[in-house]
């Protein structure tokens, strides 16, 4: 056997790194694609049937090839080799685009090529070429700059959401990351995540000097800006001594969690503390008998999976090595497939709460369906991202659920806008509402 | 270049978001680098990016589209998913590729077991409708994930094709857009608007779309099929598990897969045989034994140390018979069913190993897909339908060739492929399968292709390589004697000005032509005239 080995692996070996600066990396990736569309389409096994089959948006609204991954494959592979130029379609292309993972989950059912990296390099690459990022993202990368905000907002008002009742401790364990949208836009998220951590006899303190993650500017290629936040951000966490950073954003989960490690080209559990989103937090707090979440709340509810709390948000590990014959590599690469996300603890807070009758939308989890907001599509593409959670919503009337819950303020922005254009009785509520509105007033 | 002028009737046609010719929407369809038959010779010297992409909703649209192109001579090519790599891509430069994934209309007819589909709908989502109303379809080897029209018209078979059958047996009411625009409806939409019935009053022409594994669009754009479903058994088979960990969970008392193993490939043979014989099982089968490996590996490395440890002698002797057992009826008929089952393998030495009560694959999810993963390089070079004896020779002529081509293709020991029974056993069905890695010289395996065909030639194999497959004019006059002229009279017949698909169904023969690594090879006669 050693020497079949031997002849089997006698192909000289190609360096290569999960490093989204530079395009080489993934070109293996993208020549790679089959054009199965696993990328696109739900996963066959719990395919629902003839509506809701797909799980890309992009590919679902634009409907050519070209915005499906298999056609962003091949068009990024002609631009690596120098055989296609940008144009405005094809930033389009690229940008019209969640970064939502359900291809990357989908291609590592089947073929384990690395897509959503290849994806977030691909924007990097427009950066570099001088063609990228869009113009309202210009917009908000000077937003962050100046104001340390995605909105623009005076960073003065940065805790403007804090009550009397909501007072963080000078020092605790927990440090609770609130991040713009909670900061600024829906303030009761960030209330109720305060309450329920107080609730369960924990103390949280704030960052110092709170600035925005830089969720979009990594998103849409502004890797040395992003990576400056990540720099002055994991640092800010370090100097509180905190063993726990605690988000309700699942965009800041993913960032921290995920983004910064790979921005800083270190290990998830080299950060120096641990990151948990609140859904995590609870859930545990709940198991150990520290919350009760007794107070019945009577709705038919559904779940939305936010793609970053639960497809994307697998730690990260850096990872340089060499692809040899038939494209295996050495060392082994320990591959992000999505399995691992948070899909459990937030149903099983959610069912276990009196009164809510947790009905399921036939596209959940790792199949789940973009809310189409997030990694600076909206700001975009406003009409792509309002197509995206119409199509969404139209799966929550389908089981006519009365509430619709996610764990991530920029999905509740974003949902609660688009029922309001629609005037539909859907109520949409972030998860943290909920559990704080389900603990026991005794307690 | 497709003109202003014609560019502006597009748009009149379908609206202009769903017509372009952006070089970025073209290159969003080109048929490589990866995938099936993709980065061989044929990819590279016979496919090109379209020259402008259309995506039709309905029939009347379609029958538009392509009067126009008649009219101005426009080449077009059909494609529904992509999937069947550089075959259902343009071979010549400016085409009109028509993307028909908007025509998915899903009707199921439950009383009369059929379902109605367009082109863009794929096989899960029909699996699923039918089997929530108590029937079922197979689930092609091509994938979940192919277009059922497609897939009917080319393929078409899974191992539950055992019990369901062949699948020109389940097309009914057909409508297909002739290469010059006119519509032909088959079946009974001959008459009327209901598709029950294939056989139409006038000639079937179902045969010529299909022919043994399709002609790839070049006789034209089906936009309209009904299906024949079959009746299966009520209770849910539950999705588990997170992907890539999925599976569907079978609910034991009525159906089961129960995995064999027997002394020798005649007791498999025999097994299969009285197995049909006795008219029980939903599926028999035996894959290629790699893709066992596959399913154990967590990761390609990971494959390749388990199937490392194989050798010749481990695979020769290995005999596995996979047998899928559904309670169509009653709990009752499946535990008959078994017993009856188990009758057939106690004499043959058949030895029931523990079998996982879930599938994997073939129920709603072929997983063609995932045969890519070792490799990087796939294509399905052989299938052979004729008798379950006929396995015996073909199997071991077909690995002693790809012995001679290995490297590069992939180490696989003399595995004989794929083989089952197909219509309770009145039919065998050999499946050869090669791999490669697309980074080394991949000239050795373009001729190995055709190298398949001459042995099947010699050995007088009854083969699928036939029509837009392998050069035409090697492989007609030796199946017909006259096949290769009876298809080209079609052709001729149906498209005059061969707009649909060109050149198609002449297309290997001028990638031989064209491509100096195949010279060599060519001992066979053609034309001079045949297009460049």
């Amino acid at each position: 056997m050693a020497e079949e080995l031997n002849v089997r692996y006698y192909k000289p070996r190609d360096e290569f790194k999960l490093d989204v600066t530079d395009i080489e990396n993934f070109v293996y990736d993208m020549s790679r694609c089959i054009k199965c569309k696993g990328c696109t389409w739900v996963e066959h096994t719990y395919m629902p049937g003839a509506k809701f089959m797909t799980r890309c948006p992009s590919a679902t609204i634009y409907e050519f090839d070209a915005y499906g991954a298999y056609g962003k494959m091949r068009i990024g592979h002609a631009m690596a080799e120098g055989l296609l130029d940008w144009n405005e379609k094809a930033l389009e292309v690229m940008y019209a685009c969640t970064l939502c993972g359900a291809c990357d989950v989908g291609c590592k059912r089947n073929l384990d090529l690395e897509i959503g990296l290849t994806l977030e390099s691909l924007r990097v690459k427009a950066v570099q070429d001088g063609v990228g990022p869009m113009p309202a993202h210009k917009k908000l990368a000077a937003n962050i700059e100046k104001k340390h905000n995605f909105y623009g907002a005076a960073h003065k008002d940065r805790k403007g959401w804090l009550t009397e009742e909501t007072q963080p401790a000078r020092k605790a364990d927990i440090v609770y990351f609130v991040g713009c949208n909670a900061s600024y836009k829906n303030q009761e998220i960030a209330r109720s995540t305060a309450k329920i951590i107080q609730a369960a006899g924990d103390d949280f303190m704030l960052l110092p000097n709170e600035w925005c993650c830089g969720n979009t500017l990594f998103s849409v290629g502004l890797y040395d800006e992003a990576k400056a936040l990540a720099e002055r951000n994991v640092e800010a966490m370090r100097k509180t001594g905190a063993r726990t950073l605690l988000t309700s954003c699942a965009e800041g989960y993913r960032m921290w969690k995920v983004d910064y490690p790979k921005l800083l080209d270190i290990a998830t559990e080299d950060l120096g503390f641990e990151v948990i989103h609140l859904v995590e937090y609870a859930g545990d707090r709940i198991a150990n008998g520290a919350l009760k979440t007794t107070r019945p709340f009577e709705t038919r509810m559904t779940y939305h999976d936010s793609c970053s709390l639960s497809r994307l948000s697998e730690p990260w590990t850096p990872y340089e090595g060499k692809r040899g014959w038939m494209g295996c590599v050495e060392p082994r690469l320990k591959r992000r497939r999505g399995k691992n996300g948070v899909y459990f603890p937030p149903r099983d807070i959610l069912k276990g709460i009196p009164g809510v009758n947790l009905v399921e939308m036939p596209r959940m989890r790792e199949n789940a369906f973009c809310c189409g907001a997030g990694r600076g599509t909206k700001e975009a593409f406003p009409d792509f991202a309002r197509r995206a959670a119409n199509h969404r919503l139209e799966e929550v009337r389908e089981i006519g659920a009365e509430t619709l819950v996610a764990a991530c303020p920029w999905c509740k922005s974003h949902f609660s806008e688009v029922t309001g254009e629609n005037g539909d009785a859907i109520q949409v509520l972030d998860i943290a509402e909920v559990i704080c509105a389900s603990l026991d007033a005794s307690a | 270049m497709i003109s202003k002028e014609v560019y502006r009737i597009l748009e009149s046609i379908v609206g202009p978001e769903y017509v372009s010719d952006d070089p970025v929407i073209c290159e969003g369809y080109r048929s490589g680098p990866g995938g099936y038959e993709n980065g061989l010779g044929y990819e590279r010297v016979m496919t090109l990016v379209p020259g402008c992409v259309i995506m039709p909703r309905t029939t009347e649209e379609v029958q538009r589209i392509v009067k126009v192109c008649y009219r101005r001579d426009i080449p077009y090519v059909p494609y529904s998913t992509g999937f069947y790599g550089p075959r259902s891509h343009p071979h010549v430069e400016d085409a009109l590729l028509i993307d028909l994934k908007r025509m998915n209309d899903f009707v199921l007819d439950e009383k009369h077991f059929y379902v109605e589909v367009g082109p863009g709908m794929v096989y899960s989502p029909i699996q699923e409708e039918c089997m929530n109303h108590g029937a079922y379809v197979v689930i092609g080897g091509g994938g979940a994930q192919a277009s059922a029209i497609a897939n009917l018209i080319g393929d078409g078979w899974s191992p539950l094709s055992h019990r369901i059958g062949l699948p020109h047996r389940r097309i009914l009411g057909t409508e297909v857009v002739m290469p010059d625009g006119e519509l032909l409806r088959l079946g009974s939409l001959a008459t009327d608007d209901d598709p029950f019935w294939g056989e139409s009053p006038g000639p079937d022409l179902r045969g010529l779309l299909r022919g043994y594994t399709g002609l790839r669009g070049c006789l034209g754009i089906v936009t309209r099929m009904a299906i024949k479903t079959l009746p299966f058994q009520p209770e849910r088979l539950e999705p588990t598990g997170v992907s890539p960990d999925t599976a569907l969970a079978l609910p034991q008392n009525r159906v089961k897969w129960i995995n064999f193993t027997v002394p020798s490939k005649e007791a498999q043979v025999k097994a299969m045989r009285e197995i049909g014989h006795a008219e029980i099982a939903g599926a028999v089968t035996k894959v290629p034994l790699f893709w066992r490996a596959i399913a154990k590996a967590e990761c390609k490395e990971e494959f390749w140390d388990i199937w490392g440890q194989e050798t010749e002698e481990s695979i020769a002797n290995f005999f596995i018979v996979r047998v899928l057992l559904i309670g169509f009826t009653s709990e009752e008929q499946m535990a008959y069913d078994e017993k009856v089952l188990m009758d057939i393998m106690e004499p043959l030495g058949g030895i029931a190993r523990r079998t996982k009560p879930s599938d994997e694959s073939w129920i709603k999810n072929a997983d063609s897909a995932g045969m890519w993963l070792m490799c990087g390089g796939y294509v399905s070079l052989d299938y052979v339908i004729e008798t379950l004896t006929q396995s015996i020779e073909h199997g071991p002529t077909y690995a002693d060739l790809k012995k001679k081509y290995t490297p590069p293709l992939m180490p696989d020991y003399g595995d004989p492929g794929w083989f089952q029974s197909f219509e309770l056993g009145h039919q065998g069905y050999s499946e050869f399968l090669i791999y490669w890695d697309p980074d080394d010289d991949t000239d050795p395996v373009d001729r190995f292709y055709v190298d398949t065909s001459k042995m099947n030639i010699k050995n007088r194999f009854y083969t699928s390589l036939l029509g837009p497959h392998q050069p035409l004019y090697l492989t007609g006059p030796k199946y017909g004697p006259n096949y290769h002229e009876f298809l080209l009279k079609v052709k001729d017949e149906f498209d005059p000005k061969w707009m649909s698909h060109p050149p198609v169904p002449l297309a290997h023969d001028v990638f031989v032509e064209r491509a100096p690594w195949m010279h060599a090879m060519k001992d066979w006669e053609s034309p001079d005239d045949l297009p460049k």
